[in-house]
């Protein structure tokens, strides 16, 4: 009797073992797959590196070349004195078109999804939506901010704010939560506005949305420029 | 009693070889997690292509852009004296592209209004705002007000709507310049702009013309915080 039961229990743990290197087995051969080198990902993993090579490339020359029309608008300026004034205008709609990177004093949002604990109910309230992005920015051009990014992507006149499935989309570029707004202006004047009852921004901590704002009074909030074109295909100018 | 001790020394060891073969299994799992390009797979490689090329075309096409001005600056320079015509030209670019010049081209032409009991809200117009910039609108306005860099619209006690700070009513006309197709087909999309407005039995109408005339930005925007970062910071 004694022996018997020694022997099933023996029995059961060999079992479970032997069961436990089965599921171990099945799991390595399916991440097995995953790196399965099929020819079509090969060929798609050399192609993404391969753009991402020409994307650095890109990158260089466009500093070379931007360097060198600033030494042919230095040179222009040089033969003609009374562009000096000229010159200077450029460089301040440089500024406002985005085509800097700009620093200063202001505010650093970031602004991220509901703990899934949180959750009562209504998921769709605990998730930030482009809706959401789209109103906090419109909150912040109207409280004065003068140079806005969205996760380092410069907010501009252009920039639209779409969400394609679940995939929030800034200048066409992916972007996820947390959502990192930076704002250059008057950090007071920015967090007053912002915080006021009944702003935008209480609205989302009522819903649980986690929101963190840092006032910084340094220059050392950077707002990066903007690597879009502007293109004007179909408006023209009325003189 | 000898059998039996040899029986449990002989399981004992079965038992430790399974174990040993299962943190090995373990160590193998792990090391399977290389980097993420690796492990990549087909659907998300393509979206990573997409991405990486649409990146690139982004800055070839700025590369583009200077190269266009550099000559044009180098055909100046070398033909005439007289550079600032070069310079204004640029200026003249940027204008119209800050909203500081009339301008006027083929677009669309929306019309929101006010019905007895359903008020059109700023969040109606800062919608359809964004829905035009991502459909590629080249000017936009609402009421004559032209939308730049830092346009707000805002309500004000659920009544008022304010573009720039200016009080606006109903009907709101929103006028937008571009590919007039493409701008219409980003409102009237199932489920979309026209969709959503005509849900919330609020009055909407448009018409697609070659000659939407937008009217220049009044003010100058200003900068007082902002400093332009230099390559030594």
């Amino acid at each position: 009797m004694n022996r018997k039961q020694i022997a099933i229990v023996l029995g059961i743990m060999c079992a479970l073992l032997v069961m436990g290197i089965f599921i171990q087995i099945n799991t390595v051969n399916s991440s097995y797959t995953g790196v399965a080198k099929t020819k079509t990902e090969n060929e798609l993993r050399d192609n993404v590196l391969r753009m991402k090579e020409k994307y650095d490339i890109a990158t260089e020359d466009l500093k070379i070349v931007q360097q060198e029309l600033e030494d042919l608008r230095n040179e222009a300026v040089r033969r003609n004195s009374s562009s000096e004034k000229n010159k200077e205008t450029l460089s301040e709609y440089n500024k406002l078109l985005g085509n800097t990177d700009l620093k200063g004093p202001g505010l650093i949002i970031t602004i991220d999804d509901a703990d899934s604990m949180s959750i009562l109910g209504d998921s769709y309230q605990s998730v930030v939506h482009d809706g959401d992005l789209l109103e906090v920015l419109n909150a912040l051009r109207n409280c004065g901010a003068e140079a806005i990014s969205i996760n380092d992507h410069r907010i501009v006149s252009r920039t639209s704010i779409t969400c394609i499935g679940n995939v929030i989309q800034i200048n066409g570029e992916k972007v996820g939560a947390p959502f990192v707004f930076k704002a250059i202006g008057n950090t007071s004047q920015l967090y007053g506005s912002l915080t006021m009852p009944g702003s935008y921004i209480t609205y989302l901590k009522r819903d649980g949305i986690k929101v963190k704002i840092d006032q910084v009074e340094k220059d050392t909030i950077i707002v990066p420029k903007y690597t879009g074109v502007y293109k004007s295909d179909y408006a023209s100018v009325v003189e | 009693m000898k059998t039996k001790m040899a029986l449990s020394i002989i399981l004992g060891l079965v038992s430790f070889v399974l174990v040993a073969i299962m943190f090995t299994q373990f160590k193998t799992v792990e090391q399977t997690d290389i980097t993420a390009i690796e492990t990549m797979r087909e659907a998300e490689l393509r979206t990573e292509l997409t991405s990486w090329k649409a990146k690139y075309d982004e800055v070839q096409e700025k590369v583009d852009d200077t190269k266009n001005k550099i000559a044009e600056y180098e055909t100046q320079l070398n033909s005439s004296q007289n550079t600032s015509d070069v310079i204004n030209n640029e200026i003249k670019d940027y204008e119209r592209f800050l909203g500081y010049t009339k301008v006027t081209g083929q677009g669309i032409e929306i019309t929101l209004s006010d019905s007895e009991d359903k008020l059109i809200e700023s969040l109606d117009l800062l919608k359809l705002v964004n829905e035009l910039k991502s459909a590629g609108a080249e000017a936009i306005s609402i009421n004559d007000e032209r939308i730049v860099t830092n346009s707000d619209i805002v309500s004000v006690n659920n009544r008022l709507i304010l573009v720039n700070s200016r009080k606006l009513s109903s009907p709101y006309v929103v006028k937008a310049i571009g590919d007039k197709k493409y701008l219409e087909s980003a409102i009237i999309i199932k489920g979309g702009y026209i969709d959503s407005i005509k849900a919330a039995e609020k009055a909407i109408d448009y018409v697609l013309k070659d000659d939407i005339l937008i009217d220049s930005y009044k003010e100058e925007i200003k900068m007082d915080y902002s400093k332009e970062v230099e390559d030594n910071d």
